[in-house]
């Protein structure tokens, strides 16, 4: 199981990893027949924003305890950088409320580049925000 | 194909525990049915057959009884194994269970009553922690009245055999009680609350010597009663013999008196909240916690159960003290704001302050103390309202709490003050009694209770206030 701070963008369903949601935006739909949603989830090490998909908009809440398996961390429609099932992952409420999180770093808030010494991969290239700018801090 | 004890979203994870008695009936089921074979088993073999055949209990209604005469049959420890097994159901699934897997579990827990099972004085507090304090819910109220009547049935039995549970459930319906006697009623639950007030009567009429054991709380829950005509006379006549008054204000209440009115669930949260967030993090917690425990009409009474909690039976350890793990003081005050009636806000401060009412250092825990000073203290300057509302609650105790025994109380409230002084959990009262915030009246009484010991002589040491 992955930490978000070691996830990196990829084309492959190949993230596991477990996380707790901290907030969710408005449910929109998208090519007008699938429901999607952003949140803001996190771990003990980062947040990252991920996207819920139909039936899952409405079956997670802030403050669920969620496993991801083989979930896939690339640029959506919108071009956000976001983490998601996607067709071949899997989402599961595994609990509730006790889990620590840090919202800071944000995994969707780095700009990252292809790695030049390793084709397919990416790395950091800098920072945009240490936060999230769609879902500010609570204080 | 077994079907579910549990209500589960589409979304959610397999519960283990769950999933370990499904397995094992799946497993065994052939050995379910009669003719049982006589195997002599090894001890895994022993527990899964255990987990099986709570799980035919809980899901084949129409057989139960063909299941509890194998687990007579099979049993070699007492019922220990099963009866735990039962409590962790309890414990870990009830507020998911199907309503039929209640009925079912509630049949099994008498049963185990019947046999004397080992544990099953764990199992019926199990039980009594599941009754939501602030929830006027059918299928609380359905707890609640499946209780009165098992403990009403089994009355001579459990005097006998375990009388902690006739006074843990005396504590528990007394405070349900005054939930249950605070809204208008339909018929059903009116013949809930008499059967309630029936048994906690039984138990002050009958087993006196088992109200004492609860200590001071006992007066406190019970005072929340006193409209109701059949405690005004108990309550009269309670506070006018002074031994009995005087004996239960000085026992400190044992802290698994508090754990039964929190919910397993809800324990978890609140010692998570209390150990692993950072100050500065807890917005989000405070807000789901509120979502789930504290939102809709009448549940904020719960807020009373959670600071006598806090207080009393969740004392954190010196490393969490010295972390910048998020203080119980703090989460008190977001309680007390929590509060939208006068009422409970009020009750709230009394929970907060019980103990300071009649503290004695060679009884009492100076950390049952400790959160009231400190969200004084450190409510100035930024929530000086906070500190003013709450020094002048504590005077308005000190002076009508209890007015035969008000020497009593002002000798409490003098010693917990010199206690929490001299312990260093606070280095001087002047950032009170020096205020120019808090009102002039309010000093001066402060300045007047923490010289009083001085003039009785109770403080040898050194005076912790010269005015």
């Amino acid at each position: 199981m992955q930490s978000l701070k070691e996830i990196m963008p990829a084309a492959r369903n190949n993230i596991n990893t477990r996380f707790i949601v901290l907030e969710k935006g408005r449910i929109t739909l998208e090519g007008g027949e699938n429901k999607t949603c952003l949140g803001l989830v996190a771990d003990e090490s980062a947040s990252v924003h991920f996207q819920f998909w139909n039936e899952e908009c409405e079956a997670f809440q802030p403050g669920d305890i969620v496993r991801l398996s083989n979930g896939i961390f690339s640029y959506n429609r919108s071009n956000h950088l976001v983490l998601r099932a996607g067709k071949r992952g899997k989402v599961d409420k595994v609990g509730e409320f006790t889990m620590a999180f840090v919202e800071s770093p944000n995994m969707s808030e780095i700009s990252w580049v292809p790695d030049p010494n390793n084709s397919g991969k990416y790395i950091q290239e800098s920072i945009i925000s240490p936060r999230s700018r769609i879902f500010p801090p609570m204080v | 194909m077994a079907s579910s004890l549990i209500h589960k979203s589409t979304y959610e994870a397999d519960n283990p525990l769950e999933s370990s008695l499904i397995e094992a009936f799946r497993l065994l089921e052939p050995e379910l049915r009669p003719p049982f074979p006589l195997t002599i088993r090894t001890e895994p073999e022993y527990f899964n057959l255990n987990r099986a055949i709570l799980y035919g209990i809980l899901s084949e209604t129409h057989l139960v009884k063909v299941h509890l005469k194998h687990l007579h049959g099979i049993v070699t420890d007492g019922y220990c194994f099963f009866t735990n097994l039962v409590c962790k159901v309890v414990d870990e699934l009830y507020s998911k269970l199907v309503e039929n897997v209640k009925v079912q579990l509630l049949y099994v827990s008498l049963e185990l009553v019947d046999v004397s099972a080992v544990g099953v004085d764990s199992l019926l507090v199990a039980l009594l922690r599941q009754i939501r304090g602030g929830d006027l819910g059918e299928s609380n109220l359905w707890l609640c009245s499946e209780m009165v009547n098992l403990l009403w049935g089994k009355w001579e039995c459990l005097v006998e055999e375990q009388p902690m549970i006739i006074s843990s459930a005396l504590y528990v319906f007394l405070r349900v009680l005054s939930d249950h006697c605070r809204v208008c009623l339909n018929s059903k639950l009116k013949v809930l609350k008499q059967k309630e007030i029936e048994f906690c009567i039984r138990v002050f009429k009958d087993q006196f010597h088992l109200c004492l054991k609860i200590g001071r709380d006992l007066i406190r829950v019970l005072q929340d009663l006193v409209h109701v005509p059949e405690f005004h006379d108990l309550w009269k006549d309670l506070l006018s013999r002074s031994s009995d008054a005087c004996q239960l204000y000085r026992s400190r209440t044992c802290s698994r008196y508090f754990l039964l009115r929190i919910t397993p669930e809800m324990e978890t949260h609140l010692r998570f909240l209390l150990t692993q967030v950072k100050l500065g993090s807890q917005t989000r917690y405070q807000i789901w916690f509120g979502r789930k425990f504290l939102n809709g009409p009448e549940k904020e009474t719960v807020v009373i159960d959670i600071v006598r909690f806090i207080c009393c039976a969740h004392h954190p350890s010196n490393d969490i003290l010295l972390s910048n793990v998020i203080p119980r003081w703090i989460i008190v005050g977001w309680l007390l704001k929590c509060c939208t009636k006068n009422h409970i806000e009020a009750n709230a401060k009394l929970a907060l302050f019980y103990d300071w009412l009649f503290f004695e250092e060679n009884v009492d825990n100076i950390m049952n103390i400790e959160p009231a000073i400190l969200l004084m203290v450190n409510s100035v300057p930024k929530y000086i309202h906070m500190t003013h509302n709450l020094l002048e609650f504590l005077f308005l105790l000190v002076d009508h709490y209890d007015i035969d025994r008000k020497d009593l109380i002002l000798k409490g409230v003098s010693s917990a003050l010199d206690v929490l002084k001299r312990k260093g959990v606070i280095q001087s009262f002047d950032v009170l009694t020096c205020c120019d915030m808090l009102s002039p009246f309010l000093k001066e009484r402060l300045v007047k209770m923490l010289s009083w010991k001085n003039v009785s002589g109770f403080n040898h040491l050194q005076p912790v206030f010269l005015a």
